[in-house]
């Protein structure tokens, strides 16, 4: 046999035991894996197991020693492994580095590549939308509609409207990610009157596309890969410099393609833009009185502290703190997790309801009277929990928080 | 990202946290990054400062005993380390002690009314009763798992009350155990019963941890319930005292102890646990809140990337975490980035390595250690009274905590260790643990924040 048969032979087996090899940028997590010390600091901690028990989710610690381990038996796992909602706490609390939320995508990848029929079917739905229009969300059919809806928010909200802006060499991209693109217009908006607030040179994309998040988070790698591809092709095109995002997840999964593909370009949520690029002192001196005192309490989402850096909590704070009449109060809640990521609200809304719950009793117990989310995802998906308990606190997207204290332009 | 401190400490364990918290309390700034969490977290509910002499035969009646020997017959041991003091001190052993016996007072007064609040102190070493039955000497137990004298009162009973689906306690096996022990000692109490209590918190009396039982015990709804059945039970054997597995709450278990023990007129209590344990979980959540009560800044998911000291000053750390990484400046340094489960220390073929600096090692005899493979440092019998020399490997410091280079100096002058990854004794024969990380910690909180404000230690 010539090497090329050999190749394609060993690959013949593999498809049929349902292996499939690793991918070069995934040896890390998997090398990560063997580190485990089989200790179980992280049960203690992951917010899933927390709000449903171990015997629903078996939790980290089997996903490291446990399921991980047999490439043809990925597929056996998927009513535990599509149950993690990728918040890194684990990893965060782990002695050994293990990458759990990373190896879970790698798993759910297997699985949905050779098992389709395991993956929970709410899943594919999200999968085709994904493939038919390259957003999460399937888009408005009547533009008109949009822009209405979009309007109805903006004037509940007092922000004003800015014209879109389409340009080549901008210094800054700004992406609002699929959820502000369609459903939560007023937080793309609220980035933009950041930006405009501070004369910075920006652009959107002409054609926006999803960076491929839930793709990865649904196991269809493939998808994702194009997804990633295609942004980057576009944003090579645009030749920006920096990239500057309103949604956690889309700070994350950008951070990470950026290095991953090489794209070059520096990815900012608008946090770390308004501390680390505008500065704390020109915020401040921009910042206006809002009519009544709130008192405030910020909604960490995962993305952010625990797959980027819990620096971003305090910037968050920071921010707050800058706001002439808005009061800080923080949450003492730690591992906390609003139950929607990892695509586990569309398919088991009970366990996200389970892991929501802590949550909403730490939210409770600050005794705020506004609780805000850097992520339109989090806040959306807050705002739904404590309507459901019929709290009176209310949710912002901490963007348009923002926006609503800045200056409005002639 | 940049972020500038006085003072930047390396490892959130014990060793850190305290080094964190009376630095700041010594007005420096001061920022901890911690990777994970770590040995810390696996600890039990007591926090041992000398429960046996090295070579582990000779149980000890109280920490200050320990301290006073191991200070006399080990100069290097880190105990001894802390009573140096200045040149002219001549009372190695009334320095270190004093230096000890600060430390867990004011790490007591610290965790007061938190849900790690503790009880005991260096005068008397207490004897907390272990998931297995057993008991086992130290300096201090966390409120909840002391379950009170045991009165020379040969009436008194002791119910071990396991609760189904629970695996870490099994009643019948530590009923038993117990009973042996008393029979053995001839002590009080002298009867012995064992039961089990069913509660689901998720709708199954199987497959739960303790942690969950914990979490389901904060909600106040649940209290009423759980204390009824107690109460069924304790009446039942005529209970004088009441062991639990550790599940009284991760916040409220100082509230829900006090409730039990007034509606069963018992003392009820948790006893001592397998890592990672509820009461570990609080004394590691109970730091960390002390510590940013102080003003600290604490930055977990960061670890700091190895790098060299190229001059006689650490100026700059950087820290990493999965997406970003923050270039820190500080004035000085505190590592305490623990031994080989919290990675300060790695062993492999090559030999034994400081993760961080690439400081020199030494193992228990103070040799060094580099190129030490770490199969020569252990015994044969996994469980020997001699412990393994691997364990007393570290770091060799000066009278700051400075660790030595070979010639003795201090490597970097703003730089100092605690805790785990110092050489010179072992937590496992000694029963010393978190005992020498709160000490060393302590004091290196202390001159780093006076090295940072004042320049010089
Ligand atoms: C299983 C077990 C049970 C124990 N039980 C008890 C007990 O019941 N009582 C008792 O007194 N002692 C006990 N001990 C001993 C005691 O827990 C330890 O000696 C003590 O906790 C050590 O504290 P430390 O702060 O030095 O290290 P650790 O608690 O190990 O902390 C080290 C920290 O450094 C961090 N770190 C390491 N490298 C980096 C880096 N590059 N960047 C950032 N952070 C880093 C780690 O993430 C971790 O947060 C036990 C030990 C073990 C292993
Ligand atoms: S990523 Fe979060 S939900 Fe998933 S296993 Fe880890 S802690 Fe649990
Ligand atoms: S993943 Fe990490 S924390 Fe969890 S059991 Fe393994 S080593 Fe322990």
């Amino acid at each position: 046999m010539t090497e090329e048969e050999d190749y394609d032979h060993i690959m013949g087996v593999l498809r049929e035991e349902r292996i499939t090899p690793y991918n070069e940028d995934e040896l890390e997590t998997v090398l990560s894996i063997g580190h485990c010390i089989n200790c179980g600091l992280c049960l203690q901690h992951c917010p899933v197991v927390a709000g449903v028990g171990v015997e629903r989710f078996s939790g980290p610690r089997s996903i490291a020693v446990e399921l991980s381990r047999s490439p043809p038996e990925f597929w056996a796992t998927g009513d535990k492994v599509f149950l993690c909602t990728g918040c890194g706490t684990c990893r965060e609390v782990c002695p050994k580095n293990v990458e759990v939320p990373e190896i879970v995508n790698m798993i759910r990848a297997r699985i949905f590549e050779h098992r389709p029929d395991l993956v929970p079917q709410e899943l594919h739905s999200v999968d085709k939308t994904l493939l038919e229009h390259g957003l999460a969300f399937a888009p408005w059919e009547d533009l008109e509609d949009k822009a209405e809806s979009r309007d109805m928010r903006l004037e509940r909200l007092n922000l004003p409207f800015y014209p879109n802006r389409v340009k080549e060499r901008a210094e800054v991209l700004f992406y609002p990610g699929c959820q502000a693109e369609e459903r939560a217009q007023e937080v793309r908006e609220a980035g933009k009157v950041v930006l405009e607030a501070f004369d910075v040179d920006y652009t959107l994309l002409g054609d926006f596309n999803c960076c491929g998040l839930p793709a990865i988070l649904l196991g269809d790698d493939k998808t994702a890969r194009e997804l990633a591809k295609h942004l980057k092709e576009k944003v090579g095109a645009l030749g920006t410099k920096k990239i500057v995002t309103t949604c956690a997840g889309c700070t994350s999964n950008l951070s990470y393609l950026s290095e991953r593909d090489g794209w070059d370009i520096p990815v900012y949520h608008t946090l770390e833009y308004l501390i680390e690029e505008i500065g704390i002192e020109s915020l401040t001196e921009k910042l206006t009185q809002s009519e009544d005192t709130q008192s405030v309490t910020v909604h960490s989402p995962c993305h952010l502290i625990r797959h980027m850096s819990r620096q971003l909590a305090e910037y968050a704070a920071q921010i707050i703190e800058a706001m002439p009449n808005a009061e800080y109060t923080e949450s003492n809640l730690h591992d906390s997790c609003c139950g929607g990521g990892g695509m586990v609200g569309y398919h088991s809304p009970d366990v996200a309801q389970g892991v929501v719950e802590e949550n909403l009793r730490a939210i409770e117990r600050t005794g705020v009277s506004r609780v805000v989310a850097p992520c339109p995802l989090c806040t959306a998906h807050i705002e739904e929990m404590l309507f459901r308990t019929g709290s009176s606190v209310e949710v912002d997207d901490l963007t348009v928080f923002i926006a609503q204290r800045l200056p409005k332009k002639e | 990202m940049d972020l500038d401190t006085d003072v930047l400490v390396i490892g959130g364990g014990m060793a850190g946290l305290a080094a964190g918290i009376r630095s700041q309390e010594r007005g420096a700034n001061t920022t901890l990054i911690r990777k994970g969490q770590s040995a810390t977290s696996y600890s039990s509910g007591a926090i041992d400062v000398s429960g046996y002499l090295p070579g582990g035969s000779q149980q000890l009646l109280s920490a200050r005993e320990g301290i006073e020997a191991i200070t006399s017959l080990y100069p290097l041991h880190p105990y001894s380390i802390l009573g140096f003091g200045s040149a002219d001190n001549d009372d190695v052993p009334g320095l270190a002690i004093e230096r000890v016996g600060q430390a867990v007072e004011w790490l007591t007064k610290h965790l007061k009314s938190t849900p790690a609040q503790l009880y005991g102190g260096i005068d008397s070493n207490l004897e907390g009763i272990t998931l297995v039955g057993t008991k086992k000497p130290t300096a201090l137990l966390q409120q909840t798992i002391w379950p009170g004298e045991f009165a020379v009162d040969d009436e008194g009973v002791m119910l071990f009350l396991g609760i189904k689906g629970v695996s870490d306690l099994n009643p019948k096996i530590a009923s038993k155990t117990f009973l042996d022990n008393q029979a053995r000692t001839g002590e009080p109490p002298h009867k012995v019963g064992n039961a089990s209590l069913d509660i689901a918190p998720f709708g199954h009396g199987y497959n739960l941890s303790t942690t969950n039982i914990a979490r389901w015990l904060d909600r106040e709804e649940n209290l009423v319930t759980f204390i009824e059945q107690v109460k069924k039970k304790a009446e039942q054997f005529g209970a004088t005292y009441v062991a639990l597995p550790p599940i009284l709450g991760l916040e409220e278990n100082l509230k829900n102890q006090k409730a039990l023990q007034e509606a069963t007129g018992a003392s009820v209590f948790e006893l001592l646990a397998f890592p990672p344990s509820v009461p570990s979980f609080r004394l590691q959540r109970g730091l960390e809140r002390v510590f940013i009560e102080k003003g600290g800044h604490l930055l977990i998911g960061h670890e700091a990337e190895p790098c060299g000291i190229e001059s006689s000053k650490i100026t700059e750390v950087l820290a990493r975490s999965p997406r970003r990484k923050v270039e820190i400046t500080t004035r000085s340094v505190v590592l305490a980035s623990g031994k080989y489960i919290g990675g300060g220390l790695a062993a492999t073929v090559e030999g034994l390595r400081e993760t961080v600096f690439g400081l020199m090692t030494v193992t228990d005899e103070f040799r060094e250690s580099g190129k030490t493979r770490p199969q020569r440092l252990t015994n044969v019998v996994s469980l020997s009274p001699e412990s393994h020399s691997l364990f007393g490997c570290g770091l060799s410091v000066d009278q700051f905590l400075r660790p030595v280079n070979p010639d003795g100096d201090a490597t970097a002058e703003n730089l100092f260790a605690a805790g785990s990854i110092l050489a010179g004794y072992s937590y496992a024969m000694e029963k010393c643990g978190l005992g020498v990380a709160l000490a060393t910690g302590h004091y290196a909180g202390e001159t780093a924040a006076a090295n940072a404000t004042g320049g010089g230690v």
